[in-house]
């Protein structure tokens, strides 16, 4: 409470200490590097515009992160029906689900992370979210539950399953990765 | 049956370690801030224009509310004036008709007595 009262929000500040979240939730629920980027700026815009509502710099994060996922299925939805429009669904869903991650050749990239994050982007969109919200995010069932406006008993399926479905992609394609690189 | 059970939980500990490992945060693309605060500075620009044009619409819609009262008090002045100077001159009609009236009835008056 003390906290909201004397919050004075710093929005260069608050760009600086969650640009990488941001970016990093929209990439990965994506695949799609330009996208991400795009959606990261359009959120932060956003984030401006509602900076007055918002009462402590945890209600900030939260927002942030609940509007970057909004935003990215939002762009994953259009994406889908252009491409059902211009009738090209298949070449999409093999783009999804093999080559949705571009590589990027950066120093910080670890090629596991790259690996990791291609095999995410083959998991159905909600399994995709509660991971990356429980494990980028650390955040816990419940508080996923409340952000994704879900039951928590779903939100712990979708954590199961989409776990067991990475853990059997990943013993499949990156041998070490399960047995202990 | 139990120890296979254990070690698939180690595993699956294991597997969400390594997860959480390989999906930190990624860094953001050179210049996301500086394009951020700049579209943040171009809606700023946008929005103060769009206030100042509306503060001109809003300045002019006053000057013509105010045009429009002094008008109407000026035009209300004049028609009251108008109806009080109609007043007084039916008065002074009156006053001349009652003068006339008496003027006539001592000449009647006088002329009965000269006869």
């Amino acid at each position: 409470m003390r906290e909201a009262l004397s919050w004075q929000p710093d929005f260069e500040q608050l760009v600086d200490e969650h640009q990488s979240m941001v970016f990093s939730l929209a990439w990965r629920m994506t695949g799609d590097r330009g996208l991400a980027e795009e959606l990261a700026q359009d959120v932060f815009l956003e984030l401006d515009r509602h900076l007055h509502r918002l009462g402590s710099a945890n209600h900030a994060r939260y927002w942030l992160r609940q509007v970057t996922l909004h935003r990215a299925a939002d762009a994953l939805r259009r994406k889908r029906a252009k491409a059902a429009s211009l009738g090209t669904d298949l070449w999409v869903e093999l783009e999804e689900r093999h080559v949705l991650v571009e590589p990027v050749d950066t120093d910080d990239d670890s090629p596991l992370g790259r690996r990791i994050e291609a095999l995410l982007a083959g998991l159905p969109e909600s399994q995709r979210a509660a991971i990356i919200l429980r494990y980028q995010e650390e955040m816990t069932p419940d508080e996923i539950a409340v952000m994704m406006n879900a039951p928590l008993a779903t939100v712990k399926s979708n954590l199961q399953r989409g776990l067991k479905l990475l853990r059997v992609k990943a013993s499949q394609t990156l041998k070490e990765f399960v047995r202990g690189a | 049956m139990e120890h296979n059970e254990r070690m698939d939980e180690k595993e699956m500990a294991e597997f969400e370690q390594k997860l959480r490992i390989a999906l930190q945060h990624r860094e953001a693309p050179l210049g996301l801030k500086q394009r951020v605060l700049a579209r943040s500075r171009e809606r700023r620009q946008a929005e103060r224009g769009r206030w100042s044009l509306v503060h001109m619409a809003q300045r002019i819609a006053a000057s013509a509310v105010l045009a429009a009262i002094f008008g109407s008090v000026a035009v209300y002045r004049h028609v009251e004036e108008r109806r009080k100077g109609e007043a007084a001159r039916e008065q002074v009609l009156t006053a001349l008709r009652i003068t006339n009236k008496t003027l006539d009835r001592v000449g009647d008056k006088l002329a009965e007595n000269s006869r």
